[in-house]
């Protein structure tokens, strides 16, 4: 069997990079809140796009990360990409629920309605939706090995799932047209809008690394825990 | 390749005469079909929503659970024969052990809505007309889709302790795309619109079905050896 | 010059959320890696 890392570097490192994290998204919200200019048409609603848009992208890297540790596992079948692709999992399933909830937040002052089926609010629920179910998936299956196998198989089908799930969303909406609606538009943005938003990514990034690293490494743990168990 | 195609018709026989000696299954999902149907129909507002402009959704949710249904019943039954293990212990090749059950899911969910059909024209009041070759192809592409992705799916969580929770929870999500497709088909091929019009769509379940029929005959290996 | 809507409780509201959600994972992480 693969030997695994010990746990508790990965632990205390994942921990750092959490709280770096969490003290940039509180950066974050003061350029956000008091640096960036109100926008005209849109009023202070309009700043939800910081803490928004970031965390869609957020999701995309987890899920795009799930896929690929898991077509991973099954070519190398090292068990760390399993715990890996658990962990990217979780952190996505977080990103995915801040977007649902500030998706609709900001839709309701900005287009009039909480929920349009738009390709990225689908998306995004979608992506919710897979997350969950490859988490529920991996708590039905006892076996570890069995686990491993089944849930790569899922995260490789979700990964190829998804450019069907965004066609199929763009071939009905555009045949669809949707009602008119109050767009904000999207001329180019100001530079300190530009820089908040820039620096909201890359604190999302940062802490994406800060909560799956530290998940790996709870994961890890288990895992070495349940081999102790099975050598006694 | 000829031993690994008469393998999987060999698990797909199997498979089927299991089904018809428990025919309770082909008649709850038959049962389950029918009811869907009635409550659509029941739960309209008469005065504002016409049979037309229900009839695609009311065909295609029913098909869609009718085909969960129908695939839970497969694996449960051939889990409590026990017959599984002993079919993985036999030198077949894998791909055509997901073969086997793939054409028999297909031929039972199939059979399904081939009982469900007329009932839907009956209750529904379809104007079936030209539309006809269209929509059955639409079923063949749709159902085609459903239980490539169910197949491997039932696979994996018949051992799991909610298990017939479990398979709708995750392959709802998969069967969307094919499920938008074949509801904008049938609504325009219902309203009379020419079959060229509908191409792009048809266009995507065939992609669909190829490329998930293809990914989870590689990955079925995956799910079955030890 | 059009006036600017008042639309702040709903920023108000998305940070929160926004908080909430990702201070109430990292804490969950913090207690399942002690």
């Amino acid at each position: 069997m693969t030997p695994l890392p010990a746990a508790a570097p990965i632990i205390r490192y994942g921990r750092l990079l959490t709280v770096l994290g969490l003290l940039g998204m509180a950066v974050v919200y003061l350029l956000a809140l008091r640096y960036t200019p109100v926008e005209a048409r849109q009023g202070m609603a309009q700043k939800i796009f910081y803490v928004h848009a970031p965390a869609a992208w957020g999701a995309l890297i987890a899920f795009v990360l799930v896929g690929v540790a898991s077509i991973l596992y099954l070519w190398l079948h090292d068990p760390r990409l399993d715990l890996f692709a658990e962990a990217s999992a979780e952190v996505g399933l977080a990103f995915s629920a801040v977007m649902l909830t500030t998706g609709p937040i900001w839709g309701k002052p900005i287009w009039g309605t909480w929920w349009t089926w738009d390709a990225r609010l689908t998306l995004t629920l979608f992506l919710f939706l897979l997350f969950l179910g490859y988490l529920t998936l991996r708590a039905a299956v006892r076996e570890p090995v069995e686990r491993a196998r089944f849930s790569a198989v899922l995260g490789i089908m979700a990964l190829v799932l998804v450019p069907f799930i965004h066609l199929s969303v763009y071939l009905f909406r555009t045949l669809h047209p949707q009602p008119i609606l109050l767009k904000p538009s999207r001329p180019s943005l100001p530079p300190q809008m530009l820089r908040t938003l820039l620096t909201s990514m890359g604190v999302y990034t940062l802490l994406y690394l800060g909560f799956v690293t530290l998940r790996y490494g709870i994961g890890l743990r288990r895992a070495a825990r349940l081999r102790e168990v099975d050598d006694a | 390749m000829p031993e690994a195609i008469r393998s999987a018709l060999a698990i797909a026989g199997k498979d089927l005469r299991l089904e018809f000696r428990t025919r309770t299954a082909l008649l709850s999902a038959f049962v389950f079909a029918v009811l869907t149907l009635l409550v659509f129909n029941f739960s309209r507002d008469q005065s504002l929503i016409s049979t037309t402009d229900l009839a695609p959704s009311a065909l295609w949710i029913t098909v869609a659970f009718g085909a969960v249904v129908a695939m839970n019943r497969a694996f449960i039954i051939e889990r409590e024969q026990g017959a599984f293990d002993a079919l993985l212990l036999a030198p077949v090749p894998r791909g055509a052990i997901y073969w086997g059950k793939f054409l028999a899911n297909l031929a039972f969910v199939g059979l399904v809505e081939a009982l469900t059909l007329p009932l839907f024209v009956l209750f529904f009041n379809v104007p079936l007309g030209r539309a006809l070759p269209g929509l059955l192809a639409t079923l063949v592409l749709a159902t085609i889709g459903f239980v490539a992705v169910g197949t491997i799916l039932s696979a994996m969580v018949v051992r799991t302790r909610f298990a017939e929770l479990m398979l709708p929870v995750l392959i709802l999500p998969f069967m969307v795309p094919p499920l938008i497709g074949a509801v904008q088909v049938t609504a325009r091929l219902l309203g009379g619109r020419p079959l060229t019009e509908v191409l792009g769509w048809l266009r995507l379940l065939v992609t669909y079905d190829v490329v998930f029929v293809t990914l989870c005959t590689l990955a079925f290996t995956a799910v079955v050896d030890e | 010059m059009p006036e600017l809507p008042q639309n702040g409780a709903y920023m108000v509201a998305a940070y929160i959320v926004t908080a909430v959600i990702l201070m109430g994972y990292a804490v969950s992480l913090w207690m399942r890696s002690r």
